[in-house]
Parts: C-alpha cells; sequence; structure tokens
C-alpha cells in the first residue's frame, strides 16, 4: 500500500529524516511514536507530500509519488489526513466543510455530498451541528468532524498526526473511539500519537522514531513489553 | 452675516455654480473608482505572483523579483511626480493619465495589503485544503482568499480612502476634479467659501465609503458570531 524507500528530509541544512525504508501493509494500522522533535510528524507529513522528501522515494499504489510528474493532488485524494490543530475552515459551516472537496473535485454532486455528511454526522452524533461554524464546537468536536471531512473522501490510508495533543484531557476519550472505530472497518492508518495506551491497543505495529530513523519496530506487546533499544527503553520508562 | 450669506450665494448658487461642483465631483470620482479597480486587479495578481513565488523557483523567482522592483519604485517615489512622468511623456490627456498613474500607484499598496492578509491565514489551512486534494489555486480561491478578505477590508477600505483625497493633485496635470474647479472659483468669488465646499464633499464620500465599509464588515462577521 505505501511503500518508503531511504526517505531523506532536511530543513536548511538541518537533516530531519535520515534515510527512513518501511513497508505499510493494506489495512494495517501503524503506530508511531517517539520524542518530540524526532521526525516522526516530518515522516507522516511526507507520506502525501506536505513536505517534500529531499531524498528517497515513496510510493503509493506501485504508484511514485516522488517522481517529477506524479500528479499529488490525485494522490492526496486517496490519503486522508488529520491534523494536531483540526484546521477545520472557519468560514465554512460544519457540513459545507464536509462536502466542499468531494464537490469541488467532481467526485459527487452537491445532494450527494450532503446526503454523505448527514450519514456521516449522524454517525458521530452531530447531525444537529450540520449548519453551525467551527468556532462554536468544542474541541473534541471539532477534531471528531475533521476525521468525518477527511473520510468523506473514501480515502484508502488515513494519516493521524497527533490527533489528540491539542485537546483538553476529557475529550481526548470521544476522538480516540471514533479513530478506533475506523480502524476496525479496515482502514489503513498511520497515527502519530503521544497516547501508549490507545497505540497498543489500535496499532498492529508500532514504530519508534528517533533522530531521523526508525529505531526499533514490533508488534505492540513485544513493543512495550520487551523494548530492545536503549533509547526507547528510556522513552518509555518517561512516559509510561 | 449678511456679507457671509452673499458669499455663499456667489459661491453655490450664483449663474448655476452649483453645477460646476457637481461636475468636479464627478470626476473626482470617476477617477477614483477606475484607479480602485485597476489597483484591484493590479494588486491582486501582484500579491498572488509574490505569494506563490515563496515556493515556488526559476520563472515564478524572475516575475517575484519584477514585482518587488514595481512596489519598491511606485511607493518610493511621489504620486505627483508619477502622474506629471505619466502625463508628459505618455498621454495627451490629463484624465486618462490620472486613472492609470492612481491605479498603477494604488495597485502597490493594495497588493501589499492583500499579501500580507494572505499571509496572515494559519498555513494549516492551505494543509488542509491541499491534504484534501484541492489544487493550489482552489484552495487559494475556496480556503485562504475568503477568509483573508475580512482581515484585508479595513486595510484596504483605508488606502480607497486616501486614494480619493489624494486625486485632489489632479489639477497639476489639467484634469478639472472637484479641488480645481473650486480653486478656480474662488479667484472668482473672491472669498474661501468654494474651499469649504469642496472639503464638504471629499468629507460626505468619505463618510459613504465608511458606511459601505462598516456594512460588508458585519456581513463578513457570520462565522464568527457564537
Amino acid at each position: 500500500m505505501i511503500e518508503v524507500k531511504n526517505l531523506e528530509k532536511s530543513f536548511r541544512g538541518n537533516q530531519v529524516l535520515r534515510g527512513i525504508t518501511e513497508t505499510i501493509h493494506k489495512g494495517e494500522k501503524v503506530a508511531i511514536i517517539g520524542p518530540s522533535g524526532s521526525g516522526k510528524s516530518t515522516f507522516l507529513r511526507c507520506l502525501n507530500l506536505l513536505e517534500v522528501p529531499t531524498a528517497g522515494q515513496i510510493f503509493i499504489d506501485g504508484e511514485e509519488i516522488t517522481a517529477k510528474n506524479c500528479n499529488v493532488d490525485l494522490i492526496r485524494r486517496k490519503v486522508g489526513m488529520v491534523f494536531q490543530h483540526f484546521n477545520l475552515f472557519p468560514h465554512l459551516t460544519v457540513r459545507q466543510n464536509i462536502t466542499l472537496a468531494p464537490v469541488e473535485l467532481k467526485l459527487m454532486s452537491q445532494q450527494q455530498a450532503d446526503e454523505k455528511a448527514s450519514e456521516l454526522l449522524e454517525r458521530i452524533g452531530l447531525l444537529d451541528k450540520a449548519d453551525t461554524y467551527p468556532n462554536r464546537l468544542s474541541g473534541g468536536q471539532k477534531q471528531r468532524i475533521a476525521i468525518v471531512r477527511a473520510l468523506a473522501m473514501n480515502p484508502e490510508v488515513m494519516l493521524f498526526d497527533e490527533p489528540t495533543s491539542a485537546l483538553d484531557p476529557e475529550m481526548v476519550g470521544e476522538v480516540l473511539d471514533l479513530i478506533r472505530e475506523v480502524a476496525q472497518e479496515g482502514m489503513t492508518m498511520v497515527i502519530v500519537t503521544h497516547e501508549m495506551g490507545f497505540a497498543r491497543q489500535v496499532a498492529n505495529r508500532v514504530l519508534f522514531i528517533d533522530e531521523g530513523v526508525v529505531m526499533e519496530q514490533n508488534e505492540p506487546q513485544q513493543f512495550f513489553e520487551n523494548p530492545q533499544n536503549e533509547r526507547l527503553k528510556s522513552f518509555l520508562s518517561k512516559v509510561l | 452675516m449678511e456679507k457671509a450669506w452673499n458669499d455663499l450665494y456667489m459661491a453655490l448658487l450664483y449663474n448655476g455654480r452649483w453645477k460646476i461642483y457637481l461636475e468636479g465631483t464627478g470626476i473626482t470620482i470617476a477617477i477614483s473608482a477606475l484607479a480602485c479597480i485597476l489597483g484591484i486587479a493590479i494588486g491582486v495578481v501582484v500579491a498572488l505572483v509574490k505569494v506563490t513565488a515563496e515556493k515556488k523557483t526559476g520563472l515564478w523567482k524572475v516575475a517575484s523579483l519584477l514585482c518587488e522592483m514595481y512596489t519598491t519604485i511606485i511607493r518610493g517615489t511621489p504620486v505627483i511626480v508619477q502622474l506629471l512622468i505619466l502625463y508628459t511623456l505618455f498621454f495627451t490627456g490629463g484624465f486618462p493619465a490620472c486613472v492609470v498613474g492612481f491605479g498603477i500607484n494604488s495597485g502597490a499598496y493594495v497588493s501589499e495589503i492583500i499579501r500580507s492578509g494572505i499571509s496572515s491565514i494559519d498555513p494549516g489551512q492551505t494543509e488542509a485544503g491541499r491534504s484534501l486534494g484541492l489544487s493550489q489555486a482552489k484552495t487559494m480561491r475556496l480556503i485562504v482568499l475568503p477568509q483573508a478578505v475580512k482581515n484585508i477590508l479595513p486595510a484596504l477600505f483605508n488606502e480607497f480612502i486616501a486614494l480619493v483625497k489624494e486625486t485632489a493633485v489632479a489639477g497639476y496635470i489639467a484634469v478639472r476634479d472637484l479641488t480645481k474647479v473650486s480653486d478656480s472659483l474662488r479667484l472668482r468669488t473672491y472669498n474661501s467659501w468654494p474651499l469649504f465646499i469642496a472639503a464638504a464633499i471629499y468629507l460626505i464620500l468619505v463618510v459613504v465609503m465608511t458606511r459601505i465599509q462598516k456594512q460588508m464588515e458585519r456581513r463578513l462577521a457570520r462565522s464568527d458570531r457564537s
């Protein structure tokens, strides 16, 4: 599904990713953990080219998205993204936030998109908020709508960039529940997170990224109970 | 007291002189409105070139450099000198010289206003748009610009209010705008009433523009209400 080969990324001479090679299979849920500044968000943002890699290749469904002639906009339709700070469009209502892209890209008619939006909002219990503006919503509601906005594009992969880090503690649960639900439906997911319990519960595989490389990876139980790498051990001892 | 009324009568009503003010006002409004349209057109293009070039290379950088030169030169020289140059070198009539001159001049300021309005929008908005598969142009048009307009509007109206008043120098290149006709009348009435009348008309124009601004801001504030 996603194949990453020798991915490197530098910002003005500061090398953040130092060669990551990784394959993510269809239906897999991969959690990425690591200290801040380790490059884990940069890695995620490279997967839909919000950051352009300095070197290396990325393939999605066998298509090289790092190739010069690749139409990035077409690739991004297949790759949904959820941000730490939600990034809902404040000048549009909740429903318009969800329907904007599918309608503008002519994937659905306005009516189809509206129906899809209602269905998705119904599912997360926020149908009554369809015609309000984002500034009236709580953080948890905003993030759930951001997730639904990405789902409305029927993506094949979902990328989550610390989806609960900007939330008040009492709202973390509702967002994680929704992500868990989406996971159970078989969506391929890559999640950068600080929620270790959640990573352990939802992921099939956990990656530890530090200093721009994948230092260790394993299935969750082994990863958390039997870490090998010294840095991972010290990291886990601080966060668990 | 009676003399004051008599002077005012001479300045405003005698011989249908009020029509002269109206004609002058018409010219002032025409120059301002046309220059404003030209200014917005130039300003939007220049701002978009500058913003787009930030992430591109090659020809975009060259275009951006040209735009930078344009804003530097226009903002660095007096508008009256720019008008005189246009008038003596390129135009035979004062009116078209004024429209083009003030338009080009205003465009430089408008471009900076729009550029800073665009960069005031959280980059996360662009990222969200792009991550949904929208092109850069669509993201700009549907997501960034509608939000930027709210930040741009007050500064933009300031610019156009300044523009209306700046057109008062149009008389320098033989355009009979409000200031010019009023000053000519002063030489016939031998009192300063025509200048006060001109001042009052400018004031009314500016007050009307401010009203329009307030109304537009109210309409745009819809999504802020909580």
